[in-house]
């Protein structure tokens, strides 16, 4: 979910740290990074203030709906993105760092405008880093732990991620067999991803020439 | 028609483009040395930089003015052919060559056309990671010809390539120029491209114009002759196979032996010949190995480094530049209206 949240405004914002020539690009870059270098939890308590009932956002959502986030199912989604967005903004960064300029000016001397070009020529060559990016932030939101405690708390069915869960079993009396359990499902599919992943991005090299 | 008129203004930190000129066309050549400015002027036509100050108009069309006009180089209708081929990876040659949106597919008469003089069509449904060096550039300047563009801006388009793949090339563009009929520009630090192609040139220093005019005037002159080639348009009126020559036809009862060629009878090719190849001589020899003793005369020679050029006449006023020493040029005494011979071996004339 959080995966699929963050892609659209991963592949902008990738976009626009790698192309866009302005001073003001590296405070932008900064400011998507943050999460990277902050203790999760503190950045799990800045949600918290943005997302919770009396916070902006919170109370905007609830006057709207009259649901609230904080503690919620959507709160385990909003963490475990923001947390994962600056792996996405920097791989897909990359990405299209690596891709050849020249091949963009070419497109547009063809009769394709920027966005047109954007998506037939820069996008599919830098799909590799695009999946890299999207197996990364689900990774990470596997892991998250910090940051989804503070606005999520540990409510089962709904905000009990797999870590938080390992957590919870290891606390209770006889939990280590749950705990074992979990963490053998929890390598496993971050194995799987991953390799899905490097295999994605093999058949990519090989289908552009690439040795 | 003005193919172009072009001011431009623009300072970069390392130096100064400063550069105003206009061409009837149909092909301008912009000779110069690398760091001269040369590409800078063609990313500016395309539209893929914009100079500080600048009027540019493409057959007449403003696409840039000082006034704050400025057309998106997706609008230009500017076909755009650089060094590297730069094929889409991703995307077939197929692909490729239909990318642009105006490309109205490979079956329209012009597709045809196109796809004919650079023999694309057994290359379709190859990748463009398994093509050659010479495979790419054809299919890069069909990609561009099949966009319909107004103007067809080559940057050192042979300048990646060996000798024999650039002439391969090269002969590519005469014809794209005598059939395809699209004026072209065609950026390039090797003369012989220029003169073999441009009907006009402009030479480039620094981000100035130091010279223009007729190709071959211009570059004859001195600091310009290196690696000099003369390159004539002449019709194939015989083959001999079994020698292994194709005689092309000079006009005024002379021809030229060249290494056989596959070109049809009847067809004109472009003949290239290396200037330093050339051997005058005053009198008729006899016995010689060498197939070609064409009668010439002596229209002008230039000083030119530790070289003489000798611009001759021969056959129907064809122009013919040979390299000289200066002590040669002086004992042979060749000066204006004076009768040579122009010795060349069969091997150094090229079918191109």
């Amino acid at each position: 979910m959080s995966v699929a949240v963050s892609l659209v405004p991963g592949l902008l914002m990738g976009w626009l740290l790698a192309r866009w020539q302005s001073p003001l690009r590296a405070l932008l870059q900064g400011v998507v990074m943050l999460p990277l270098v902050l203790p999760p939890v503190v950045t799990g308590y800045l949600l918290l203030k943005l997302f919770g009932a009396r916070g902006p956002l919170g109370a905007a959502y609830e006057g709207v709906t009259g649901g609230r986030i904080a503690y919620t199912t959507a709160a385990c989604v909003i963490a475990a993105a923001v947390v994962g967005f600056p792996l996405m903004v920097e791989s897909i960064r990359l990405s299209i760092l690596g891709v050849d300029r020249r091949l963009e000016q070419v497109s547009r001397t063809l009769g394709r405008g920027r966005w047109a070009t954007f998506l037939r020529v820069t996008l599919p060559l830098s799909l590799p880093g695009i999946v890299a990016g999207s197996v990364l932030t689900f990774a990470r939101s596997l892991g998250e732990f910090g940051a989804t405690i503070i606005l999520a708390g540990d409510v089962e069915g709904e905000t009990r991620t797999i870590p938080i869960a390992v957590y919870s079993a290891l606390n209770a009396v006889d939990g280590d067999d749950a705990a074992m359990r979990l963490v053998l499902v929890s390598v496993a599919i971050s194995l799987l991803a991953l390799l899905v992943a490097f295999a994605f991005m093999g058949w990519q090299r090989r289908r552009l020439g690439n040795p | 028609m003005a193919i172009l008129d072009v001011a431009i203004t623009h300072r970069f930190s390392r130096f100064a483009l400063d550069v105003k000129f206009s061409s009837d066309g149909p092909v301008l050549g912009i000779f110069g040395p690398s760091g001269s400015g040369k590409s800078t002027i063609l990313h500016a036509i395309a539209g893929l930089f914009a100079p500080k100050v600048a009027d540019i108009s493409v057959r007449t069309r403003t696409v840039q003015s000082h006034l704050g006009t400025f057309v998106a180089p997706e609008r230009r209708e500017i076909g755009y052919v650089t060094q590297d081929a730069l094929l889409f990876p991703h995307l077939s040659v197929r692909q490729n060559l239909l990318y642009a949106p105006r490309a109205d597919g490979l079956d329209s008469l012009n597709a045809k056309r196109i796809l004919d003089v650079l023999r694309l069509e057994p290359l379709l449904k190859r990748t463009p990671a398994t093509l050659s060096g010479g495979e790419k550039q054809r299919v890069a300047l069909g990609r561009a010809l099949l966009s319909q563009p107004e103007l067809l801006l080559l940057d050192e388009p042979m300048s990646a390539l060996d000798a024999a793949l650039s002439r391969e090339v090269l002969a590519l563009l005469l014809e794209i120029k005598e059939v395809l009929r699209v004026p072209m520009v065609l950026v390039s630090h090797r003369a012989h491209e220029i003169a073999a192609l441009c009907d006009e040139c402009i030479v480039l220093n620094e981000g100035r114009i130091a010279a223009k005019g007729d190709p071959l005037e211009v570059l004859a002159r001195p600091g310009h002759s290196a690696g000099f080639d003369n390159i004539l348009r002449l019709e194939i009126t015989r083959h001999e196979r079994d020698k292994g020559i194709s005689w092309l036809e000079l006009g005024s009862g002379q021809e030229l032996a060249a290494p056989l060629s596959e070109r049809a009878l009847g067809s004109r090719a472009s003949v290239g010949i290396f200037a330093d190849e050339i051997i005058l001589c005053l009198e008729k020899p006899r016995g010689l190995s060498a197939r070609n003793v064409l009668a010439a005369m002596v229209r002008s020679t230039v000083e030119s480094g530790p070289d003489t050029i000798v611009n001759l006449k021969i056959g129907q006023a064809h122009t013919l530049l040979a390299h000289v020493t200066h002590s040669a040029a002086a004992e042979l005494n060749l000066t204006q209206g004076r009768e040579v011979f122009a010795i060349i071996k069969t091997s150094g004339c090229v079918i191109l």
